[in-house]
């Protein structure tokens, strides 16, 4: 704050402050019109920058800046020449305008909205209630229909010098954006502030205040900060990635078993040995339980709402076999795996079910231990030449969706894919291409750590080892830099075959992979994950327990896993929560020699990782981190709230005054320090009486206090008991009427007014001054002064 | 229509080859002139005060008042402690502007005109119900008062030293007067009123007028020529930088609070006031103090404001209430 406070601080004179504020305080106007300015844009910054998250992932920042741009231009250009009600119909035109176009967009159409408000209402509602903007469909459009209108509202309200207003426009958009879960604890923290600061110098501005008054300003700025930080009432968006990470789902199991909107990457897993379901189907298949189009650099996010199941879904265009699944959950499951593509369930959790835009099944409910439920899937069977001629003749809707990119994508991650794929001369033979280079080129490792920016190039450019949610990631970004339709989807690989065409699926066969879409065949699945190396690591547990596995059907191979389960890993077992006893048998695999048995088709082994580590060590780095550099940044805003508070509360003055009425520090001009002796025997005055008026003159001053107090003893001689202890402790009263006080009037206004002073005038004056001090220290000059009362006593009237 | 109480004061003498008087000097001569005024007037020591300051401060006064209350009698126990010529003009519709200044008038024995001075050539002037005569009238006083001097046919005469016009308006019958001009308003230093006596004061005024009237026996208590030097010292009682920047925060605040604020003239006044009122008290210097208590009468009377609800007087009081004495001064 480097405004001019001119030549005055409030503290040179005790009874100054509402002089100062008045007469030199006051900051001129367009200083503090400028500040309310600049918090309007730091309001706007706050969640175009939201939405500018939104458009990094899905495309479109340029033209989100063009139309903020343009919406502040307009409303700057039209601030002085239309009326505020013209500009609200303007903004709302604008919004509805946007939104329809988004309806347009998203396939809706303007003319069904409109004949089903409801369902838009309870669109908004799923948004509000904390859906992401990243999972809507048509995020980007959406993102852009919303900027327009409070960008131009807010910023139009602000010119006009309507700043409580403005906030309102900027306000909503940024509670809207709170509410769906995307603007973080930071950006909402800084919206907040903008949004204050907005109100607090519009204020200022109109009731031209002084710089005095921007402590209380600070003042609520330390509080909303420090509150903020201090209970965290914002949803955390993906903003916050270290939360994500932490949480249940960052987990590639955990968010496999609850399949939720959005999958996390997360750094070193584990596995979890414990059988989850077991499939009986004619055929091996990779069971599949989320399907995710839109990366952002650190996780997948599903768009698209779910619709409920009302029998049967749609078929792939191409050849497909009907291939019939029953699934029985072997402990409580919260997805519902299935070969792709499914297209119809039976069984109790059927009438709960819910259908992604992606063609996946997805239960409201969990998944008791022991239910059943049967799946009839439409299988496509890759075959390389039909693949081969597929071509490139992609559908709207596919090319819509699953070549999403994040605009801020390296060229080098794009150059290094071309080379890549620079043989290939049809999507298939990319896809193989990448997956080849993907198999053979990395490692396969559960103990990753977690690169902190785009996960796909990282995997690609600089990473030598990592596990299937990497490869998948990395060949799914690659395959859509080669423009071809690809997205990563999420669930467990074939599992334990145990007889009969049985199979039993446990937590470390949780898995990802890539589908790849061919027109005219539909979403193909490709495996980048070295099948082999991932055996490798952990071929002693799973070749142990094939073994196990195949001398008995499920039932007996759970239940000798329960039996040794114990001696298992510790960590396992209470990594797992849902580990059941009988379930795995893993001790036995422990015993086993390494067995290289792998058969890329219809792996068992595909890792399950747990993420106890993970949060462990995310833990880890992060706690001292953060603490550290929050603790800093929250002592820093609490010492600026408390000194501005001291400052609001003219503590420093008093402070200042209070050591001054006893010390009258270094001697200079004698007029100057009979100036400063006088202050200090206004303090003493002000102190026992009242400050001084500004209209008052020093004299008059003086006269005013002996008049009222003489009134006051009079009134305490009247009788009533608080008035007779006032008139005690007023009993110095004599202050005002003391003829010392008068003498060091009288110097001091010789030295203002008059020809000025002789250094020994002005000592003398500085000693009278200590000596009244002294008399009024709180302890040692009462009972000196009580001396002094009782020998003054015969009429010392003055 | 005019009366002499005192025969018109010899040819007047420059005060500047005098010594000033000390200010203890002038402190006691102004007590004892407003004390022995007060033998004669009942009452009004804050007026009497205020008239001897002007008096000092080389200003006039206007009493605006009703009639029978003193004016007259405190003009001329003025001017009779002071040991001054008193001349009374009395303002009529009909009189004439050489009425006030004097006429040159042919003499039958020298043949040749002789100027016949007017009742402005005294020490102490009342003009007595200025405002019952026309503007010609009126503006021959105020200029006799503004310059110092009378011209009539072509020649410029000096007027007496000191020169101090005590003015009466009466304030009963205002459809019959012709108000003073504004702008000659603003020559007098300062406007008083007199007011009717308390009780207590009425039966003492009674008791002092039964027989011989107390003017007849009061005395000289100083002579001319000690006034002109106490007017001397008085001019050079020190005003320092913080009083003259109060002042002119006073004059602002008057013009940006009324139609008509205080003129530099106001300012001016209000300083030599101030000044006199220092020099009363013994005061070598102008303290905020006499400030104060000279600006309602020195200032209230220049200030026009708009509305009915707020006078001159308010604007002053409103003024001295939120107008800082001091700015920073470390």
């Amino acid at each position: 704050m480097s405004i001019d406070t001119g030549d005055s601080s409030p503290e040179t004179s005790p009874h100054g402050r509402s002089i100062r504020l008045d007469a030199d305080g006051t900051v001129d106007a367009t200083t503090f019109r400028l500040f309310a300015l600049a918090s309007v844009l730091v309001l706007t910054a706050s969640y175009v920058s939201v939405l500018r998250e939104v458009t990094r992932v899905v495309g479109g920042t340029q033209s989100l800046l063009a139309i903020v741009g343009a919406a502040l231009l307009v409303a700057t250009v039209l601030a002085r020449a239309i009326r505020p009600r013209t500009a609200g119909t303007l903004a709302i035109l604008a919004g509805v305008g946007g939104f329809a176009y988004y309806f347009e967009a998203a396939g809706i159409g303007s003319r069904a909205v409109l004949g089903s408000a409801d369902e838009l209402l309870s669109d908004a509602l799923t948004l509000a209630t904390g859906l992401p903007l990243l999972q809507m469909i048509e995020a980007g459009v959406w993102t852009l229909a919303f900027a327009p209108a409070p960008v131009f509202l807010s910023w139009y309200l602000a010119l006009r010098g309507r700043y409580a207003l403005s906030v309102v426009p900027g306000g909503v958009a940024l509670l809207f954006l709170v509410l769906t879960g995307d603007a973080g604890t930071t950006v909402t923290l800084v919206g907040t502030l903008g949004a204050l600061a907005t109100v607090g110098f519009g204020e200022l501005t109109s009731r031209g205040g002084s710089i005095a008054q921007l402590d209380l300003l600070a003042v609520l700025f330390a509080v909303v900060i420090v509150l903020s930080l201090s209970a965290t009432f914002v949803p955390s968006g993906p903003a916050n990635p270290t939360t994500a990470g932490a949480s249940d789902p960052g987990t590639l199991e955990g968010a496999i078993d609850s399949s939720p909107e959005r999958s996390g990457i997360a750094g070193d897993v584990d596995l979890s040995p414990a059988v989850r379901f077991t499939v009986e189907s004619e055929r091996p298949s990779y069971w599949r339980t989320g399907v995710y189009d839109r990366f952002t650099g650190d996780e997948w996010l599903r768009s698209g709402q779910e619709e409920p199941f009302e029998g049967q879904l749609e078929t792939p265009p191409g050849e497909f076999n009907r291939v019939e699944q029953t699934v029985q959950a072997e402990s409580d499951l919260g997805v519902v795996p299935v070969a792709p593509e499914p297209v119809d369930l039976d069984g109790p959790i059927a009438q709960d079910a819910t259908v992604s835009s992606h063609g996946q099944v997805h239960p409201t409910t969990t998944l008791r231990e022991g239910e059943r439920y049967t799946v009839e899937s439409a299988v496509v069977l890759p075959q390389r030449e039909p693949l081969q001629q597929a071509g490139t003749d992609y559908p709207e809707e596919i090319t819509d969706h699953y070549l999403q990119r994040p605009e801020d994508t390296s060229s080098e991650f794009d150059e290094r894919t071309a080379e890549i794929t620079d043989d290939a001369e049809t999507p298939l033979e990319t896809a193989i291409a990448i997956e080849q280079y993907l198999r053979t080129s990395k490692e396969y490792s559960l103990e990753v750590e977690r690169p902190t920016d785009n996960v796909a190039e990282a995997f690609l450019l600089e990473m030598e080892e990592g596990y299937c949610v990497y490869y998948a990631t990395a060949m799914t970004q690659m395959l859509r830099a080669e423009d071809v339709p690809a997205r990563y989807v999420s669930g467990y690989s074939t599992g334990e075959p145990v007889g009969d065409d049985t199979y039993v699926v446990r937590g470390l066969d949780a898995h990802a992979w890539v589908e790849v879409y061919f027109p005219d065949h539909g979403w193909v699945a490709f495996e980048p994950t070295p099948p082999s190396d991932r055996n490798e690591v952990h071929g002693e547990e799973l070749e142990q327990a094939r073994e196990d596995g195949l001398e008995d059907v499920d039932t007996p191979a759970s239940a000798d896993a329960a039996a040794e389960d114990p001696s298992d890993d510790g960590e396992e077992t209470t990594d797992d929560a849902t580990d059941e006893p009988e379930q795995p048998d893993d001790d036995e695999t422990n015993e086993s020699e390494p067995n290289e048995t792998d058969d890329g088709g219809d792996d068992v082994g595909s890792p399950a990782p747990d993420d106890a580590t993970t949060g462990d060590d995310a833990d880890g780095l992060t706690i001292p981190v953060t603490v550290g550099r929050e603790t800093i940044a929250l002592a820093a805003v609490l010492l600026f709230g408390v000194v501005a508070g001291i400052h609001r509360a003219g503590m420093a003055a008093q402070v200042r005054r209070s050591v001054g009425c006893y010390w009258h520090g270094r001697r200079g001009e004698p007029d100057r320090d009979v100036v400063r002796a006088y202050r200090r025997l206004e303090w003493l005055l002000a102190d026992e009486y009242r400050p001084r008026c500004p209209g008052e003159s020093a004299r008059g001053y003086l006269e005013a206090l002996a008049t009222e107090g003489r009134a006051a003893a009079s009134a305490g001689a009247g009788g009533e008991t608080s008035a007779t202890a006032k008139a005690e402790t007023h009993g110095d009263s004599a202050l005002a009427t003391d003829p010392r006080v008068r003498d060091v009037l009288e110097h001091y206004e010789r030295a203002v007014y008059g020809g000025g002073l002789e250094r020994a005038e002005a000592d003398e004056a500085i000693e009278t001054v200590d000596e009244l001090a002294r008399e009024r220290l709180p302890f040692v000059g009462r009972s000196r002064f009580s001396d002094r009362e009782h020998q003054k006593e015969p009429g010392d009237g003055v | 229509m005019t009366d002499v109480n005192s025969p018109p004061s010899p040819t007047q003498q420059s005060s500047t080859d005098r010594d000033r008087l000390s200010i203890s000097a002038v402190e006691s001569v102004s007590a004892e002139i407003q004390d022995n005024v007060s033998r004669v007037i009942v009452g009004h020591e804050d007026v009497v005060e205020h008239v001897v300051i002007a008096l000092l401060g080389r200003g006039h006064v206007l009493l605006d008042d009703v009639p029978g209350v003193g004016k007259t009698m405190l003009a001329r126990s003025i001017a009779r402690s002071i040991d001054c010529s008193f001349r009374r003009v009395q303002f009529t519709p009909d009189l004439l502007p050489a009425d006030v200044t004097g006429v040159n008038v042919f003499n039958e024995k020298s043949r040749e005109f002789e100027f016949q001075p007017g009742p402005v050539f005294g020490n102490v002037v009342l003009g007595d119900e200025i405002n019952r005569a026309p503007p010609k009238t009126q503006s021959a006083l105020l200029e006799a008062m503004e310059e110092g001097q009378v011209t009539v046919d072509g020649e410029t005469r000096e007027l007496p030293a000191p020169f101090t016009v005590i003015a009466t308006q009466n304030a009963v019958e205002p459809n019959r007067t012709y108000d003073l001009p504004f702008a000659e308003l603003d020559r007098f230093m300062a406007k008083l009123q007199l007011g009717y006596p308390d009780p207590a004061q009425e039966s003492e005024l009674l008791g002092r007028t039964i027989g011989d009237h107390p003017i007849d026996a009061l005395e000289p208590v100083t002579t001319r020529e000690t006034l002109v030097r106490a007017r001397e010292t008085v001019a050079n009682v020190r005003v320092a930088k913080p009083i003259r920047e109060y002042v002119t925060r006073l004059a602002g605040y008057t013009r940006e609070h009324a139609r008509v604020g205080v003129s530099p003239r106001g300012t001016i006044s209000l300083l030599r006031a101030a000044q006199a009122r220092a020099g009363t008290n013994g005061r070598e210097y102008v303290i905020p103090d006499d400030v104060q208590l000279q600006a309602p009468v020195v200032l209230a009377h220049r200030i026009r404001t708009e509305d009915r609800d707020r006078n001159g007087d308010d604007i002053v009081s409103a003024a001295l209430e939120s107008v800082p004495v001091e700015t920073d001064l470390e």
